[in-house]
């Protein structure tokens, strides 16, 4: 205690007074986020079942077990949401740059316009896409009619229907952190970048490109987390060969009642994730993890 | 999201850098782009809203059938969707009034303050943010089993509660960094005591940032299905009660409930554009940041 | 404790009903006359899961009350009860003769996934919010055992003994109907849109046909996909054996492979069937026989090699709240004229033989139709086409789940 006063009109409060002010937060988020965390790592190392009851053996082979059995969804879903990331990263970026350097007076709207189609529940959301995607449906129903493509031809139960709708759901994840960075950059040092460089291509590799990067990495952890993790497109738009890791642990805990594979797989899943973040930042070169 | 949307309000006024005429020639295929990239967010919302007013016989709302004002006429016509809207709503603004105090707290702290422990308080507020819902779901599925603690509307709103709390704090934080504590300063040697120049001074300067919270936490929470769906015991919220009967036909009135949702959204972007518009004048003197 | 013991254990836990199994695991386990009193220490430490549910055993039946306390909540099935405006007449009108408001919810959308909400609560002995469930036959069977259940007081289900049709009483998954009287029951058959297929469908083995590739549904419940593949073998379900079961999972991956499968489905095979996504699909009689779906070129069809016959039964969660008003409500269903009207809307086989007349006399045709179809009053010929599930022990259980698992979740 006493670091408090360290900051100018500090001397005035109390040293006491940022512990109180947090300590609801942070008891709300150790009791209900760190400890249940805990709760799950112990219950991943237990043996048993509903009926009998649940002991904790420390038994570590469930993980070995749950990774054999299902490392092809683990896989599947790491590979999912690197496509999604960066299949909404080149759709945000020119469009976030765009917005951010030429929007004017109306960068607020169409800002706003982005998130305007997320006010609809993320479900209602995803049945729509369904109802878009269906065999006959309004999309691929005009397409069979011009001859387009083929009768036979379906995008829903594919992979592709999931990718798409994982992209879809998690775009403004992408679009809004990209925004950020971009519309922050200096418009002078923009402008001096393309008086040194000959092309407009350059400028922006050697300059605002590099210089949006924190951009880049918040908007890539915000989309590659979730859509990793989820279940809900994979169940609505895929098949039975594009369930993902998401799809196998609601199905451990909720149907399976199976606490301690569901638990395991969820550290897998993490673990997964981590390694991936790790990579990635060590690639991009920037430890601002925060954003 | 939110710490970006408060950021938008801020810096709204920037004025464009004068945009060379060399540049403005060639300048078509970015806000095509963007357009149409525009275009594909809006298209499930477009086919949700018109099936709002299909006229349609049977289970099905999948065909075209004819235009009607049927659904809205009786929005509330089927019971368990009105409980399940309800209970949505009665968990959204349980949850936004607490996170939003929890979360303002801490965000107040973290930025008037230098106090030992704030790298783990920053890293107990980002971890939940970076962790898959699936995850927050199950973890307290967890502990709420392990404690025998049944499930239902309450440890719904804990949880929401819960997952609201960081997005909070990054709101309001976003809102109380560019602060001038000057002001605040300025108040006390005139003489106000500290509470009151936090509620005449610090208050409404941060107030906005707190509204976006609020609005936020409230959308994340009227939202949720992952992490419901593990803690709800028998207590059905309308994403759950929509995903039940997405199985066998979903009547429009989901459409309807679905697209009034989408018209608060279009209310709140207008709203927030006139606003900001109305911040092109010179700005009011205690502005800035 | 040594595995085999562990084993054992589990074994005698997922056989017995809850309150004889401790006495009697203790007593084969050798243990012996120290027995009753480490029983005892046992539910002193709160690990014997079921306290009679609230004040029960004084009251003689076990139950948490033996009154009407005018409050019920009932868990169904979407799509299970008759429907007018926004409510159901049903249940209104049995509100109105009993006074016992009903919070009638359809939060079941399969056995399993609604049986996962419910099942840790009651294997911790906690109250759950139920007084009637309705799950497939092989679950109450499975609930009962795990003493999951509260018998039934049948001395107050005179309609039911009157009413019921002799084939629901007696049932072997729940001898004496001790614990559930059926709701509704069904067949798994296939349904197919005639326009897509450009034929009748009439064998099993319609659904591996490739040409239908891509558009062929089936079912999420491993005991109607695994059960009509085999009757698709030629092997008769109930006498299936663990080789048997690897055929037919054999046979759904190949089928899974050459991508002739689309999904499997719930409920939701619907929707896909209705819009031409589905050619063929496994499917629930009373789900496509309903006026529901509006595309006549959908047809339901028991095939040649045979259906499956199963039963939906309402029962009560051990230690509900309400369990003489959830009494009430299963007898209330069984007059004729309630299951007649239950029956016009949701198309199932009625449990009630008695209703058929009363549709018959209806005065709109589509009634007079259901009246008469052999999938809602199954005539003597279609009774014969129908199986059972196979009846598996929790071993079998396990073993075909993971066979079926591996076929879903790839």
């Amino acid at each position: 205690m006493g670091a408090g006063a360290r900051e100018r009109g500090g001397k005035r409060r109390t040293s006491w007074a940022p512990y109180l002010l947090t300590l609801p937060g942070t008891a709300w988020l150790f009791v209900f986020f760190a400890v249940p965390m805990a709760t799950m790592f112990a219950v991943s190392l237990q043996e048993g079942s509903i009926e009998t009851g649940y002991t904790l053996t420390w038994h570590w082979p469930t993980y070995a077990e749950v990774f054999d059995l299902y490392r092809l969804q683990l896989f599947r879903s790491l590979m999912y949401g690197l496509i999604v990331t960066l299949a909404t990263l080149l759709i945000s970026y020119p469009m976030a740059y765009w917005i951010a350097r030429r929007g004017g007076r109306r960068k607020n709207l169409f800002l706003l316009l982005i998130l305007l189609p997320f006010f609809t529940p993320f479900l209602i959301r995803t049945i729509s896409w369904q109802f878009v995607l269906a065999d006959q449906g309004i999309l691929l129903g005009t397409l069979k009619d011009l001859g387009a493509v083929s009768e036979s031809f379906k995008l829903l139960a594919s992979p592709v229907a999931v990718v798409s709708g994982l992209t879809y759901n998690f775009l403004p994840f992408m679009a809004l952190p990209l925004y950020v960075a971009i519309e922050r950059l200096d418009p002078s040092l923009l402008d001096a970048a393309h008086d040194l460089y000959s092309s407009r291509a350059t400028a922006f590799f050697k300059v605002t490109l590099p210089l949006s990067l924190p951009g880049v990495f918040a908007g890539s952890l915000l989309t590659f987390i979730p859509s990793v993790g989820d279940f809900i497109n994979a169940e609505f738009l895929g098949s039975s060969t594009t369930t993902m890791i998401g799809n196998v642990i609601q199905r451990e805990f909720l149907v399976n009642v199976d606490y301690p594979d569901g638990a395991a797989l969820s550290f897998l899943l993490m673990a997964g994730i981590l390694v991936m973040v790790f990579l990635y930042a060590r690639s991009l070169g920037t430890e601002e993890l925060t954003g | 999201m939110g710490a970006q949307q408060a950021e938008v309000g801020s810096r709204a006024m920037t004025a464009p850098a004068p945009a060379r005429r060399r540049r403005r020639r060639r300048e078509w295929f970015l806000p095509a782009f963007t357009g149409l990239v525009m275009a594909y967010l809006f298209v499930p919302v477009i086919v949700m809203a018109l099936f709002g007013f299909n006229d349609y016989r049977g289970r099905f709302n999948l065909v075209w059938q004819g235009f009607t004002l049927e659904h809205y006429r009786n929005t509330f016509g089927i019971p368990e969707l009105t409980e399940s809207l309800t209970n949505s709503l009665i968990v959204a603004a349980t949850s936004t009034v607490v996170a939003t105090v929890l979360g303002t707290l801490v965000a107040l702290a973290l930025t008037r303050f230098s106090f030992r422990g704030r790298a783990p308080l920053n890293l107990l507020i980002f971890v939940p943010m970076a962790t898959p819902e699936i995850i927050l779901g199950v973890s307290l599925l967890a502990l709420f089993v392990s404690v025998q603690v049944p499930r239902g509307m309450m440890t719904i709103i804990i949880a929401h509660i819960m997952f609201c709390v960081s997005y909070v704090v990054v709101t309001v934080k976003a809102r109380t960094t560019g602060f001038d504590r000057n002001l605040e300063d300025a108040a006390q040697d005139l003489g106000a005591t500290p509470w009151t120049s936090f509620w005449t001074v610090t208050f409404p300067l941060i107030f906005p940032g707190i509204l976006a919270a609020a609005m936020l936490a409230f959308v994340l929470s009227i939202d949720d299905y992952v992490i419901t769906t593990f803690l709800a015991g028998g207590t059905v919220t309308l994403p759950l009660w929509i995903y039940g009967i997405s199985r066998f036909g979903v009547p429009a009135q989901v459409n309807v409930i679905g697209t009034l949702i989408f018209a608060i959204g279009v209310v709140y972007v207008v709203v927030s554009v006139l606003r900001s518009r109305r911040a092109n004048a010179p700005p009011p003197v205690l502005t800035k940041g | 404790m040594d595995e085999r013991d562990r084993e054992e254990l589990k074994r005698l836990i997922a056989r017995h009903p809850r309150r004889v199994s401790r006495r009697d695991l203790l007593r084969r386990m050798g243990i012996g006359a120290g027995a009753l009193s480490m029983a005892a220490w046992l539910s002193a430490c709160g690990i014997e899961g079921e306290s009679g549910g609230g004040g029960g055993g004084e009251n003689g039946s076990g139950f948490s009350t033996n009154k009407v306390v005018g409050e019920l909540n009932f868990a169904n099935w979407p799509g299970y009860i008759d429907k007018k405006g926004g409510g159901s007449p049903t249940l209104e009108q049995f509100t109105k003769e009993t006074g016992i408001e009903v919070n009638y919810q359809t939060v079941i959308s399969d056995n399993l996934s609604f049986y996962g909400t419910i099942r840790e609560p009651l294997a911790s002995g906690q109250e759950i919010e139920w007084d009637i469930i309705v799950v497939t036959d092989w679950l109450i069977n499975q609930m009962a055992n795990l003493g999951y259940l509260e018998e039934l007081d049948h001395s107050l289900l005179p309609n039911f003994e009157a009413n019921a049709g002799e084939i629901y009483k007696d049932p072997t998954y729940d001898p004496g109907n001790t614990h559930s009287v059926p709701w509704q029951s069904g067949i798994t058959g296939i349904a197919y849109n005639v326009e897509l297929t450009g034929r009748d469908i009439t064998s099993v083995n319609d659904l591996f046909d490739p040409q239908f590739k891509g558009k062929v549904g089936m079912l999420k419940e491993m005991r109607d996909t695994m059960n009509l593949v085999l009757l698709g073998l030629g092997i008769n379900p109930e006498d299936a054996t663990i080789e048997d079961a690897e055929a037919a999972q054999q046979k759904l991956l190949e089928q899974q492979e050459a991508g002739i499968v689309r999904q499997y489905y719930g409920n939701e095979y619907l929707a896909p069937l209705a819009n031409g996504d589905l050619a063929v699909t496994m499917a629930w009689s009373g789900d496509v026989l309903g006026k529901t779906i509006g595309n006549p070129n959908i047809k339901f069809t028991v095939a040649d090699e045979g259906g499956i016959l199963w039963v939906d039964n309402m029962a009560i969660p051990q230690g509900a709240a309400h369990p003489i008003d959830a009494h009430k409500m299963m007898d209330f269903v069984y007059q004729p004229e309630i299951a007649a009207q239950i029956e016009a809307w949701v198309n199932y086989i009625c449990p009630v033989p008695a209703a058929q007349d009363i549709l018959k006399k209806a005065n709109d045709s589509y009634t007079r139709k259901v009246a008469s179809s052999p999938l809602v009053f199954p005539t003597p010929e279609m009774e014969e086409r129908l199986h059972h599930y196979k009846n598996l022990d929790p071993e079998e259980e396990e073993q075909w789940n993971a066979l079926f698992d591996e076929v879903i979740q790839r």
